[in-house]
């Protein structure tokens, strides 16, 4: 049993742990402060405005939400202006903007800029249309000492045709990401850790975009239908050497995802490879028991490579207190960030602690989550290279090019698709820039690096 | 109305949680392992049991799940008399000690709610999830009227000047009769009779034939709760039964949910007062729907999709608010029924039992034929059929769901309710053609609309004529408090079920204005 083998850690950790933390923290943080000051441009100054006017914030989210489905300017201005017209106007500004809007000259115009600022939003999160539109970032990336995680962004899948073309879009992926990164030159730290190597080819794929069957009651509809597809991409992954993460996502799919994954994982003929990676969601009330299953199946399975779990906080909160509220039910979800934010630190250590029967990516833009991750996995005597932080393409470029310049593997999680496909993606990423928890916001306030840092 | 704002509805039940779906299915195996139930003529807390209607599992019509007793002639005569007996002694409890009988009955139903959710699953093939808020819906409707009724029973303020001394009280009306529906078996012959109760009536049920089971579980649930002998009686068996009871002269209210037809029956004969009869009867009557939902170029076809789907063939389309017919901006209407018709091919029909079953059998036979012929007349009018292929065979009721593309705009499949798993597919040039068709029906129940743009949405708003609009979301789940339900022109007589003022529906307003001068001196 994992519990006789890996025991767990007392509730808040080694106390003397904390000096290092925050030396680890103040590294990384002033790294981060330092790195970007000179590039943040025009849209840093314009999310910070943005999130400090909540309906404002909410008429943007709404224009940036409806722009793929307008078919031109004038329509994109037409919904502008209705966004507007819900800003109360103590910014005046902003009333006559909406009034602006409505007019035949303006409409062209201000649907044009419209337009404009989306794309521009959209090309921040998202790397490019294809593979092979995204390669060139890919590669400058992983030039700069930064590994990769790609993302294949899409509609959701309600037809059986939709979830097959997903899984070819995958199938293909794989390949071209084997081809192309072939050709990239070595990088030490990004291809091997204590246990051996680190494959180049990640491909992040999300369960309910292979199978139209999601039910929340019947777990098993949707298992049996993806695991064929998947069964299939882990043949690819094995035979390219690829990486593929399952990604995981609300809390209706969870059961299904995480046992598609571990029964798969048992298969003999998965035993020898790929290298496999699930997601552990820390704002789950019950992420310790997930953690539980996952060491326990895991140690079962006896394959010859490690499994990776990617470690979150988790990007559906709004949509499971939500949910929970409107159906009568015990959110799934700690409904204090400090606690979520301190689940995350216990799940780290026993993460860590399972090293090497899991690989640990530590997925978080909270300095002091990553900077505790690291000063414990460095108290074990873990090599650098043997967890990895992971970060948001456009969210996390601070925190990327910190761990990178401090010698440690980050691996930037890189959506490629197009803008119609990933808007959903995009606003869900836009929220998590401007909500107030946020870094950018504390930035924008002033908060100081000592606070952030501080045990949660 | 502190109490009011007080009101939570019921928890569904996590089913994504696996030990609550073992609890369900342990509670089925327990019923199915049980003898059949045997539903008597209750009347005055006298029982007649004479086992002679079978009422069987939509999905294997071979199993009798409850066999009832059918009321005769002078039996409805005899539980209208022993409630107009019981009404005046329920009338005079107060309205505080009505409610507290009944928030233990609402306990009553949620001890056993495992048991009811199987119940429904059996009798009237009911998914699990929505089997499970049919019974929270009935725990919503008691808790929901017993709080009201005792708010109500205060009396609303009326302008007072030096002098004189001004009261409104609501009365009970008397005897209210009830006859009600299979399709939501608990909550709907629940909340009807709760209204009635709640506001001091005493009440004369006369279940569906289709679900006399549940029917009884309602009964016995009142019963132990302590609610006086007489104020409920149950009157099984079909139409006749329920002409009778509707047509007797000592019934005040009618509280009626069902299908137009019978409706409007009741709606004539109750307009004719009998022979010695001293009262206007008073109809509340939930019919038919023929709902639309529209579709604007602006929205987002993710949700629209899965929303529709579950609209349209949820309980295999036999709610009154189901979806029938999508009304889609003609530039977004290809794509959205090709992704329609790929989605149907989604569904699985099977038992209502499993899981994994999106569509479950229709309730009777009579159903299925009903949605073989319109479709049937839609392929023969050349309209695009797409239609679920794998179909259970055997004995249940199933029907293959079915959308249609492109139907003229006379066809049957346009024009009919079906009350089955069946939706119309029909491009618009813009929304507010859309509005056009929806306001050419005669009837407005529910209504839909997918919009990303508030302007439309405000529009749409102002101009609907159903009862109920759902924006970006399905149009079925109303809940009680939340959702207050119920349509307009044929749809039903413009009460809302589950809302503010429905018990209003089930009382008199009595004003009494004292002249408090005497001798030019006021106190």
């Amino acid at each position: 049993m994992p519990e006789t083998l890996l025991p767990s850690p007392p509730e808040n950790g080694p106390a003397d742990l904390e000096p290092e933390v925050l030396a680890l923290g103040r590294e990384l943080g002033s790294q981060r402060f330092s790195v970007r000051a000179a590039k943040r441009g025009a849209h840093d100054r314009a999310m910070a405005l943005v999130s400090s006017d909540e309906q404002l914030r909410a008429a943007l989210f709404r224009l940036v939400d409806v722009a793929p489905a307008c078919a031109g300017n004038a329509e994109l201005a037409e919904h502008l202006a209705a966004y507007l017209d819900a800003v109360e106007d103590d910014g005046l500004p902003v009333a006559l903007g909406s009034r602006a809007a409505d007019s035949r000259a303006f409409s062209r115009v201000s649907g044009q800029v419209a337009a404009t600022m989306v794309r521009r939003m959209a090309s921040r999160f998202i790397v490019g249309e294809s593979i092979a539109d995204a390669e060139p970032v890919l590669r400058r990336l992983w030039r700069q000492g930064t590994a990769v995680t790609v993302d294949l962004l899409g509609e959701a899948t309600v037809t059986h045709a939709e979830g097959q073309a997903y899984a070819d879009r995958c199938d293909e992926a794989l390949r071209m990401l084997a081809l192309a990164s072939g050709r990239w030159p070595e990088r030490p730290l990004l291809e091997h850790d204590s246990i051996g190597a680190v494959p180049r080819v990640n491909l992040s794929v999300k369960v309910t975009a292979l199978t139209p069957l999601t039910r929340a009651e019947a777990p098993e509809r949707a298992r049996e239908d993806a695991a064929g597809h998947l069964r299939r991409l882990l043949r690819r992954a094995q035979e390219v050497d690829g990486h593929l993460h399952v990604d995981m996502e609300s809390m209706d799919s969870r059961e299904l995802i995480l046992d598609l994954v571990l029964d798969l994982l048992d298969e003999p003929e998965f035993r020898a490879g790929p290298s496999v990676g699930l997601v552990l969601q820390a704002y789950l009330r019950d992420s310790e028991e997930m953690l539980d299953k996952i060491l326990a199946r895991t140690l079962a399975a006896g394959r010859e490579l490690p499994l990776t779990v990617r470690l979150v906080k988790g990007a559906y909160w709004d949509h499971e207190t939500i949910e929970a509220a409107q159906n009568g039910w015990v959110p799934p979800v700690w409904t204090e960030k400090a606690e979520s934010d301190r689940c995350f630190e216990r799940l780290s250590r026993r993460l860590l602690d399972a090293y090497p029967l899991v690989r640990t990516a530590i997925a978080s833009h909270n300095l002091r989550s990553v900077a505790h991750a690291l000063a414990y996995g460095r108290r074990l005597g873990l090599a650098p290279g043997d967890l990895e932080v992971q970060v948001l393409r456009g969210l996390g470029d601070d925190l990327q090019d910190a761990v990178t310049a401090a010698g440690l593997r980050c691996r930037t999680y890189c959506p490629v698709g197009d803008i119609v496909a990933g808007m959903a993606y995009l606003v869900r990423r836009l929220l998590e820039n401007t909500s107030n928890a946020s870094f950018l916001a504390s930035r924008a306030s002033g908060s100081d690096l000592e606070e952030l840092l501080c045990r949660p | 109305m502190s109490s009011l704002s007080s009101f939570r509805n019921e928890a569904l039940l996590e089913l994504r949680r696996p030990h609550e779906r073992e609890r369900l299915l342990a509670a089925l195996a327990e019923l199915d392992a049980a003898a059949t139930i045997e539903v008597p003529v209750i009347i005055g807390g006298d029982r007649r049991l004479e086992p002679g209607l079978d009422s069987v599992d939509p999905g294997n019509p071979d199993r009798v799940v409850a066999v009832a007793t059918v009321a005769t002639m002078t039996e409805v005569d005899a539980a209208v008399d022993a409630a107009t007996l019981a009404a005046c002694g329920w009338a005079a409890t107060p309205a505080v000690e009505r409610a507290a009988i009944l928030a233990r009955a609402a306990g009553e139903l949620r001890n056993r709610r495992y048991e009811l959710a199987a119940l429904a699953v059996r009798e009237c093939a009911k998914p699990w999830a929505e089997a499970d808020a049919d019974v929270c819906e009935a725990i919503d409707f008691i808790e929901y009227y017993a709080a009201q009724a005792v708010v109500l029973d205060a009396g609303p303020e009326l302008v007072q000047l030096p002098g004189e001394r001004n009261s409104l009280h609501y009365r009970p009306r008397g005897v209210v009769a009830v006859i009600a529906p299979w399709n939501f078996p608990i909550a709907i012959a629940t909340g009807m009779t709760v209204a009635g109760l709640a506001t001091g009536n005493a009440v004369c049920l006369k279940p569906a034939e289709q679900s006399p089971g549940c029917a009884l579980a309602i009964v016995e649930a009142l019963e132990r709760a302590g609610l006086p002998a007489g104020a409920i009686s149950l009157l099984p068996g079909e139409g006749e039964v329920g002409a009778a009871l509707a047509g007797h002269p000592g019934v005040h209210t009618i509280a009626f949910t069902g299908s137009g037809a019978v409706g409007l029956e009741i709606l004539r004969h109750a307009a004719e007062p009998a022979e010695g009869q001293r009262h206007l009867k008073r109809v509340v009557a939930e019919m038919g729907g023929k709902n639309c939902i529209i579709v604007d170029a602006d929205a987002d076809l993710d949700d629209v999709v899965p929303e529709v789907l579950a609209s349209a063939f949820g309980f295999a389309g036999q709610k009154c608010s189901a979806a029938a017919r999508v009304l889609v901006h003609e530039r977004v209407a290809d794509h959205f029924a090709e992704r329609l018709r790929g989605a149907l091919d989604t569904l699985l029909v099977g038992q209502a039992e499993s899981f994994g079953t999106d569509v479950p059998p229709l309730i009777e036979v009579s159903s299925r034929e009903r949605v073989e012929r319109v479709v049937a007349a839609a392929v023969a009018d050349g309209a695009a059929v797409h239609r679920v292929e794998r179909v259970p065979n055997g004995g249940g009721y199933f029907a293959a769901p079915t959308v249609v593309v492109g139907p003229g705009p006379d066809a049957a499949v346009v024009r009919e309710e079906i009350f089955g798993p069946v939706v119309t597919v029909e491009p618009v040039a813009d929304v507010a053609a859309a509005c056009d068709l929806v306001d050419q029906q005669a009837h407005a129940l529910t209504g839909g609309l997918f919009s990303r743009n508030p302007r439309t949405i405000a529009a749409v708003a102002r101009r609907t004529p159903v009862g109920n609009l759902y924006v970006n979301r399905g149009t079925t789940g109303a809940m009680v408090g939340r959702q207050p339900f119920g349509g307009n022109r044929l749809s039903g007589t413009g009460t809302k079920a589950g809302g503010p003022d429905y018990l209003l529906h089930f009382v008199e307003p009595v004003v009494v204005t004292e002249n408090t001068v005497r001798h030019g001196l006021a106190p």
